[in-house]
């Protein structure tokens, strides 16, 4: 049969209960603005009602726990757009680098150039002055050491993406262990029926990091999370972590080696790993061995029309620019060869006012190279190339930072604390204790008042 | 549905592309290019390499037009006296050869006829910025200098070839041509039919003096001729001049147009940029700090 006592225990687990949704508001608010943290809600469900032959008594509440509110499968998405957003930065970076190398400033190769062929035009109307010999000669040295400024700056970019392909990767290995560690604690968690909660979210808010350092797979087991790089070499199993490699290659780069000891450099995609990589084993390469083969072929093209002519001294004309023998290491490597200004063979019949060899010269810079465009357009073709490449990265990083912001906004939709939603919460839970805290005090006063019955000893 | 709590991401990512729409528009007011870097227009900027080069070129094309002009017109006018040089020896030719002359006379005319060879002689030695002009491409020598072996009594060491100096990227003009060819040219010789007068004068032999003054007039014809190069260069050089100009203009209004901003337009996107920056910035202050506890009265 119910008395006041039932009546007084459903207050009491009221009154529990009540507090528990307060820890949990209190507790939200909190952690309003805490990276990965996931709103928690109180799970109440109403006891076992209580059968006292004719009378059914209700049992009250009780707080089963916590509920975490996250939405995996968002998550996923997350980490891949993660993934790719810092990949596409990364390179974006690196090509605003690049590309101040091929900005026009007045000592690009473009400038420079226009001012060798201006100086051989003009050796053109004077070709026995000294000062536009001189001037040939300078703006000769100029124009090489604007390709090896170009040349030094792309290998300077190659080497720092070389370097942060060393820090990611030790990055990522502190970042898998912590994971690994974390796995093990929710499986635990989860084994004997409690909210992952907080632990979930750091593991998420890890998971989240690693996906920005390099693309990465995640499949969930019992055993917890499974971490792959996209190529599947395994990152985390379980609560066990496996470490990522580097070691030097044969091409004095960094490679990057699974645990099992396999150079999975060229199949790593995304996050600044992969960005890291792309930009030093395809862009930066591919940019080196265009500038190359333009200095090379440029160089060997104007000492074969320096060899036609004659020097002032009426000497055949000797070589104008030095270059490294093949083609790498070309444009880092060539120079001037000469420092005398009255050994730029100017004339084409021995005597020095001739200005017969001048069109020769020139033309060498107007005249298709063997690789089929005029040292201008060759390198106009380049600026185009690093131009569309620092483009197309920036235009796709701003698309995928969208997409990035609608899928956290959906994220945040599902798991993001609201002050408002959390202080109604706080109204509605201060009433209910209010109540709660209230029937304490009326059955204690009823049981005054039972007490009292009979009696003239007022208890 | 749930509808997102904070507005914090789309706020700062609105305040994010606003301040880069706001830097952009800045940029290109404070520069007065719309092309800053490559990846501003790629296109452009390959283009542009191009018209850097092509705008230096035609830079320099029209320096080479001033200095050979000068130089032209320099020689020219050296052929010029030339001409009058010889002009007046011909009167004194014809005047020695009309059989009324004593040898004093003679010996005078002579003398005079010597000093239009010497002063033909210092035309034909004409340099031009330490150039000389009429030897050839060899223009560091002397062009003609006494030598008592000679026919003429002077000999010369230029050489035949000549220069043409690039005006235009597939232009050039021929703006010399050897003494050889003007002074001492075998079939006209200037100096040689001088010299020769001279020796006719001085040996008083009147129809000696009469072809010598033949060969003269002769050779009088053939350098007014040969100065038809130097005027044919002369207006040459100042069409290209005319053109380049033409063409500096067309390569400058090609490189505001592949580069350049248009400053109306940037300063309305500037303006543009600033209102949307604002009223990001006002509608976060006015959105970011509402809350339900803005409403609800302190617990007292």
């Amino acid at each position: 049969m119910g008395g006041l006592n039932t009546s007084l225990l459903i207050g009491m687990q009221a009154l529990e209960a009540t507090q528990g949704a307060l820890n949990a508001t209190s507790n939200n608010i909190a952690n309003a603005n805490t990276t990965g943290y996931t709103r928690e809600v109180v799970q109440l469900s109403e006891n076992p009602m209580t059968d006292s032959g004719n009378e059914i008594t209700g049992g009250g509440v009780s707080m089963d726990g916590l509920q975490s509110i996250r939405d995996e499968l968002l998550n996923l998405q997350i980490q891949k757009q993660t993934s790719l957003q810092s990949s596409v930065d990364t390179q974006s970076s690196s090509l605003q680098q690049i590309q101040s190398y091929f900005t026009s400033n007045g000592e690009d190769i473009a400038s420079e150039l226009t001012a060798f062929s201006s100086s051989l035009t003009q050796l053109s109307a004077t070709p026995s002055n000294a000062a536009a010999q001189q001037s040939v000669l300078v703006s000769g040295q100029n124009l090489a050491r604007s390709f090896n400024t170009t040349a030094q700056g792309l290998m300077s970019s190659q080497s720092e993406a070389d370097g942060q392909v060393t820090q990611t990767v030790a990055q990522i290995n502190s970042l898998t262990k912590q994971i690994a560690q974390l796995n093990g604690e929710v499986s635990q968690l989860t084994a004997s029926g409690q909210n992952g909660g907080t632990i979930e979210d750091q593991r998420d808010a890890l998971v989240q990091q690693l996906s920005s350092l390099t693309g990465i797979s995640v499949t969930q087991s019992d055993g917890g999370e499974t971490i792959t790089t996209a190529n599947g070499s395994a990152l985390v199993m379980g609560s066990q972590s496996f470490s990522l490699q580097t070691t030097t290659g044969s091409d004095g780069m960094k490679h990057v080696l699974d645990s099992n000891g396999n150079d999975i450099t060229s199949s790593i995609q995304g996050g600044q790993l992969g960005g890291a990589i792309q930009i030093r084993d395809q862009v930066v390469p591919g940019l080196l061995s265009q500038l190359n083969t333009l200095a090379s072929q440029f160089a060997t093209a104007f000492n074969a029309a320096q060899a036609q002519g004659y020097d002032s001294n009426g000497k055949a004309g000797q070589d104008f620019f030095t270059v490294p023998a093949g083609t790498a290491g070309s444009a880092a490597g060539i120079s001037v060869a000469i420092s005398d200004p009255s050994l730029i063979a100017a004339s084409s019949d021995g005597s020095a006012g001739s200005n017969g060899n001048v069109a020769n010269l020139s033309a060498a810079l107007t005249t298709a190279l063997p690789s089929g465009q005029t040292p201008a357009a060759t390198y106009s073709s380049m600026v185009f190339q690093v131009g569309t490449d620092a483009s197309n990265a920036s235009t796709q990083s701003t698309a995928i930072a969208q997409n990035l912001l609608q899928l956290t906004n959906q994220q945040s939709s599902a798991s993001g604390v609201s002050i408002d939603e959390e202080t109604t919460n706080l109204i509605r839970f201060q009433t209910a204790y209010e109540a709660a805290a209230r029937i304490v005090s009326t059955i204690q006063q009823l049981s005054t008042v039972t007490l009292d019955m009979g009696s003239t000893q007022s208890y | 549905m749930r509808v997102n709590p904070s507005m914090v991401p789309d706020i700062l990512a609105d305040m994010q592309q606003s301040q880069a729409a706001l830097n952009v528009a800045l940029q290109q007011v404070a520069t007065g290019k719309s092309v800053n870097v490559p990846s501003d227009n790629p296109a452009a900027s390959a283009n542009m390499v191009a018209n850097t080069i092509e705008t230096g070129q035609v830079d320099q094309y029209t320096q080479n037009v001033t200095t050979t002009l000068s130089s032209v017109q320099t020689a020219d006018s050296a052929l010029g006296s030339v001409v009058s040089s010889l002009t007046q020896a011909v009167s004194l030719g014809t005047e020695g050869a009309n059989g009324t002359n004593n040898s004093s006379d003679l010996q005078a005319l002579a003398q005079q006829v010597q000093g239009i060879l010497t002063s033909v002689v210092a035309d034909a030695n004409t340099s031009y910025q330490g150039s000389y002009l009429f030897a050839g491409t060899a223009s560091t020598t002397v062009p003609y200098t006494a030598d008592s072996s000679s026919a003429s009594g002077y000999t010369y060491n230029g050489n035949n070839d000549t220069n043409s100096v690039a005006v235009g990227d597939h232009l050039s003009v021929q703006v010399s041509l050897p003494g050889s060819q003007i002074f001492s040219n075998s079939s006209a010789d200037v100096l040689g039919s001088l010299s020769s007068l001279v020796s006719a004068l001085q040996s008083g032999n009147t129809s000696d003096i009469s072809s010598a003054t033949n060969a003269i007039s002769n050779a009088l014809n053939y350098v007014s001729q040969q100065r038809v190069t130097y005027g044919n260069a002369e207006s040459q050089l100042n069409s290209q001049e005319t053109y380049l100009q033409q063409e500096t203009v067309s390569l400058t209004s090609q490189a505001t147009s592949l580069t350049g901003a248009d400053e109306a337009q940037a300063a309305t996107a500037l303006s543009q940029a600033e209102t949307d920056n604002s009223a990001v910035m006002a509608a976060a202050a006015k959105v970011l700090p509402d809350t339900l506890l803005s409403y609800l009265a302190i617990p007292s």
